[in-house]
């Protein structure tokens, strides 16, 4: 077992800096996901640790050795390619066997790794035939048993579900934290799908223009995102978002949203805000519909009611802004047509910073 | 719309008149053959009459029986598998390699390196110069100085060089974090998905080599080394330029004209063998050589 | 690692110069360490480009080192570096020469003519070809008339001399039929273009049209479906679909056509003329042949390959540029 460690990491193409000093440090055993929008490096940065990509600057670590210098084969990681990279002239069992063969181990331990990693895929019935002849599904767990074959030390993914469709995608996302659970082996996997970030990690790194945002549980982005980046881009659908002017009432700082002024967190860095500009950010999720204990209620007026089954979205505005819920629909959705206010909590508003975006109330050293 | 009855009258008779029309075109294409297979059937004298059209008179095997039981012939026709085998493996050995290097983003200097190959498409020195060249190399009168003078050829590097670039880069990689080096990803991952291309160039190459006359003639000028054309070229100078040889020739059974037919058929023997490879191939090697630089 | 710098400490000119050639020095050794450590992970790919690169070296850009004796009096026993430089003087010769002036007239003649009759062969066929609904039939005719494309010219030049032969041949059989006197072809300078034109039309018009023919393949069929309901003729069709939707294919087949203008298959020559028919069978390259091969006046004969080199490179980098603009994309 062994972790990955990188300690300001970038990489440049001539004056052209597309990673800016990506610091991450991966356990043992852990499943680590590099989510974000395309360009932002995160892909970049997956390759410097398998060595595909030379590293500009800073150290990467693998197993306690840094690895600027070596040869991919030498780092001792496997890949698992978005085109899975399965040779169309060998079979399942000889695409498998391949780096096996390349290392030049015996034909009885390739015969016996093969046989063991195909049962635990499940890909038994198909070792004799050409990945032509194979299903998404099934292409998809020849190339991670090219990968688990290896045993290596670490495993990297590559957007690897991308090219199937939704229902597989699902499907094999369950597959591979299955195979996580049991195999336990270090993982990094990189997306642009939040989702799949969010099903998939223990840690989730959000980057952006080749910068780190926020490292932490899915929750813990969820729950806390550190900026508006991270607080639009994890969640979906993404949080409501508004500027205001923090102002007091003497109870505790609010914001004016629409004709209403709502209660903002009793935070003492807001506190001390007063008259900034701000933006405040509200989950979908986090709305009630019916008041309870200190909620502020918000007047609004629903446009449509998108039906997904046992939930529902609500498209409303509150005064000029668009604002989105959503809300269980219990088997009905005639009674969410007719909603006419909101309750907000006010521990489940996020305040960030109008010019950094930063929230308010992280806790000192981020 | 490949149904007919959905077609105007007009249409109908646009078609079927087109029809005819492709009909002697092909014919056409095909009769000198044919013409050249009765030929060499044929009598000497029938053949010395003009009496040949289009199947043979008075039938018979005399040419290919003069031909077959000349040494000169059959030495020829090995000179030409040398050539052609010898030299279309010579070909892959130093094109597949250099297409794959000029084919690595990472080559230094690649631009400059495809730029020296493309260039010799534009200009070259021309005969005297590379005959020189050939003369100063030792390669006069060399069965290796035919194989390897015209081993390689900007075409078929810039081809094959072209489906490698279109091959997706995991595949390298993948082979790279299996333990492959340059060799490895080479033989053992681009050579088998790039069937395809290289049989295109092998064939290319076959053709040509089969085919390659006028530099044969130019370099060989030992008579046991020449390959099969320049062997039907002599035989064909003598029907033209020396009638007084051309008469010698001329018996009941033969004349020039049938014996060069029959050499004509027995070189383009293989040639037929080899055509249905040629043509799945050609037809998508003439399509890949959109040759982009 | 960059030294930070310390603004408030201004360095004078020289130390400026002094720290911008250490700078540099600096650069390059970096450059270096690059470069070895490059070489020493990529040495392989090095070793397969040799063989490449030496060949191109030794068999095409060694004979460019040798065409200085185009302004050379060369000898074979002073060898290409000995012999002394005479400047034009053989370009001087070669256009104060009839036989050279008749061999460039023909190839322009030869050559025009060819793209004139043999350019729209091809185009005409694959357009006959799309007319054919008949699957098999358009295979079959298809397969036969590609096969003379791979037919060496020795054999094509084997055949015409058998069938044009004054008493042998079909042709003057078939002349005989009519009553008319046989005619002896091949020693008439009038019948040689028409014969190597056609020739070359019955060699490569069939497989010159695969080009077309997948440009055609590219046409979208829901054009000619909208053309269909619309009540359109197949010839109407050919008119306003087909060729408009080839065109571009056409122009740049045209302007690589016009680039290799000076690329007369020489090699069918050589088997066909006598010299009976030099006056309008000879070309620059079988006159390179006969005088540099076969006549042993090296420098001459190569001054007329590099004349003819350099004017095929002029056009075929015109014609690339054409298309560059043309097309936005170049050629190559």
């Amino acid at each position: 077992m062994s972790g990955v460690r990188l300690d300001g990491i970038v990489k440049k193409y001539g004056a052209l800096q597309v990673v800016h000093g990506v610091d991450l440090d991966v356990s043992p055993g852990e499943f680590v996901v590099l989510v974000g929008p395309s360009g932002c490096g995160k892909s970049t940065t997956l390759r410097m640790i398998a060595g595909l990509e030379e590293i500009s600057g800073g150290a990467a670590t693998i197993d306690g050795r840094v690895v600027n210098r070596v040869a991919p084969k030498d780092r001792d990681v496997a890949m698992v390619f978005q085109n899975y990279a399965l040779y169309p002239h060998l079979n399942v069992a000889d695409n498998i066997a391949f780096g096996l063969r390349i290392r030049k181990e015996s034909k009885e331990a390739i015969a016996k790794s093969v046989e063991e990693v195909a049962g635990i895929l499940g890909l038994t019935p198909y070792l004799d035939r050409r990945p032509a002849d194979l299903s998404g599904g099934q292409r998809q767990r020849v190339a991670m048993g090219r990968a688990i074959v290896r045993r290596p030390k670490v495993f990297l993914f590559d957007e690897p579900l991308s090219n199937l469709d939704a229902k597989l995608r699902t499907q094999m996302r369950a597959e591979i934290k299955r195979l996580h659970n049991r195999l336990g082996a270090t993982s990094i996997y990189v997306t642009h799908d939040q989702v799949e970030a969010m099903t998939l990690a223990d840690r989730i790194v959000v980057m952006s223009d080749g910068r780190i945002e926020q490292i932490g549980t899915p929750m813990d982005l969820f729950n806390n995102p550190v900026n508006t980046f991270v607080a639009g881009f994890i969640g979906s659908p993404p949080m409501n978002q508004f500027e205001a002017i923090v102002e007091s009432d003497g109870d505790g700082p609010t914001a004016r949203l629409g004709e209403t002024v709502i209660r903002l967190p009793k935070l003492k860095e807001l506190e001390q805000a007063n008259g900034r500009k701000v933006t405040v950010g509200i989950r979908p999720e986090h709305v009630l519909l019916h008041p309870a204990d200190g909620t502020t209620p918000v007047p609004v007026d629903v446009d449509l009611v998108e039906t997904l089954g046992s939930e529902a979205l609500l498209h409303m505005h509150v005064g000029e802004m668009p604002f989105v819920v959503k809300a269980e629909t219990q088997g009905d959705v005639s009674h969410l047509h007719a909603v006419r206010t909101l309750h907000f909590q006010d521990d489940l508003i996020k305040v960030f910073d109008g010019d950094t975006g930063r929230a308010y109330g992280l806790p000192s050293v981020a | 719309m490949a149904n007919m009855n959905l077609y105007s009258r007009g249409d109908k008779t646009f078609v079927r008149i087109n029809m005819v029309l492709v009909g002697l075109f092909t014919l056409s294409t095909l009769y000198p053959f044919l013409y050249i297979l009765a030929m060499s059937f044929s009598s000497g004298f029938a053949a010395r009459a003009g009496l040949v059209v289009l199947s043979p008179v008075d039938a018979t095997l005399g040419a290919y029986s003069r031909i077959l039981s000349e040494p000169a012939f059959w030495n020829s026709y090995k000179n030409t598998f040398i050539y052609t085998f010898g030299g279309t493996f010579v070909s892959l050995l130093i094109v597949i390699p250099g297409a794959y290097a000029l084919s690595r983003p990472q080559l230094l200097g690649r631009r400059f390196w495809n730029l020296m190959v493309a260039f010799t498409m534009w200009f070259n020195a021309g005969m005297i110069p590379f005959w020189l060249n050939m003369r100063d190399l030792g390669l006069l009168d060399s069965y290796f100085g035919i194989i390897i003078g015209f081993a390689v050829n900007a075409f078929n590097i810039i081809l094959l060089r072209n489906f490698f670039e279109s091959i997706p880069s995991s595949f390298e990689e993948a082979a790279r974090m299996d333990g492959a080096n340059e060799f490895q990803v080479l033989w053992k991952v681009f050579v088998p998905l790039s069937k395809p291309a290289i049989a295109t160039i092998t064939l290319f190459c076959i053709v040509a080599r089969w085919n390659g006359f006028f530099w044969a003639m130019v370099l060989l000028t030992d008579e046991g080394k020449i390959p099969l054309q320049v062997y039907l070229r002599h035989t064909i100078t003598a029907l033209s330029d020396d009638d007084e040889f051309a008469g010698s020739l001329l018996t009941a059974t033969y004349s020039v004209e049938t014996v060069t037919a029959a050499i004509i058929v027995c070189s383009i023997i293989p040639v037929l063998l080899i055509y249905p490879f040629v043509q799945k191939y050609f037809n998508k090697g003439i399509l890949l050589g959109g040759v982009k630089e | 690692m960059t030294v930070p710098h310390d603004p408030i400490m201004t360095a004078s000119p020289e130390e400026q110069v002094v720290e911008a050639r250490e700078a540099l020095r600096d650069r390059m050794k970096r450059r270096a360490v690059w470069v070895g450590e490059h070489f020493r992970r990529e040495w392989q790919l090095y070793v397969l480009l040799a063989p490449t690169i030496i060949w191109f070296i030794l068999f095409l850009y060694k004979p460019m080192y040798g065409l200085q004796i185009a302004f050379k009096d060369y000898s074979v026993f002073r060898g290409i570096q000995g012999s002394p430089w005479v400047g034009l003087e053989h370009f001087q010769t070669l256009f104060g020469s009839d036989q050279f002036q008749r061999a460039l007239s023909n190839t322009i003649k030869l050559s025009a003519l060819s793209l004139l009759v043999g350019f729209p062969a091809p185009i005409i066929l694959a357009l006959m070809f799309n007319e054919i609904l008949n699957q098999t039939y358009k295979k079959t005719a298809q397969t036969i008339v590609y096969l003379p494309h791979f037919i060496s010219s020795v054999i094509i030049a084997g055949i015409i001399i058998t069938a044009f032969s004054p008493s042998a041949g079909i042709v003057n059989t078939v002349l005989g039929w009519f009553g008319l006197e046989p005619i002896y072809f091949l020693i008439k300078p009038e019948w040689f273009r028409p014969i190597f034109i056609g020739s070359g039309i019955w060699q490569e018009a069939g497989f010159s049209s695969i080009v077309f023919l997948a440009a055609i393949a590219g046409v979208n069929p829901s054009l000619y479906e909208s053309a269909v309901v619309d009540g359109a003729s197949r010839w109407q069709m050919m008119w306003k679909i087909t060729i408009p939707s080839i065109l571009p294919t056409i122009i740049i087949m045209l302007i690589i056509r016009i680039g290799n203008l000076l690329e007369v298959s020489f090699e069918m020559i050589i088997l066909l003329y006598q010299p009976a028919t030099y006056s309008t069978a000879d070309v620059v390259n079988t006159y390179i042949y006969r005088n540099g091969l076969q006549g042993g006046q090296y420098d001459l004969a190569a001054a007329a390959g590099f004349f003819n080199a350099v004017m095929a490179f002029i056009l075929v980098m015109t014609a690339n540029t054409i298309s560059k603009r043309y097309s936005r994309t170049s050629l190559w």
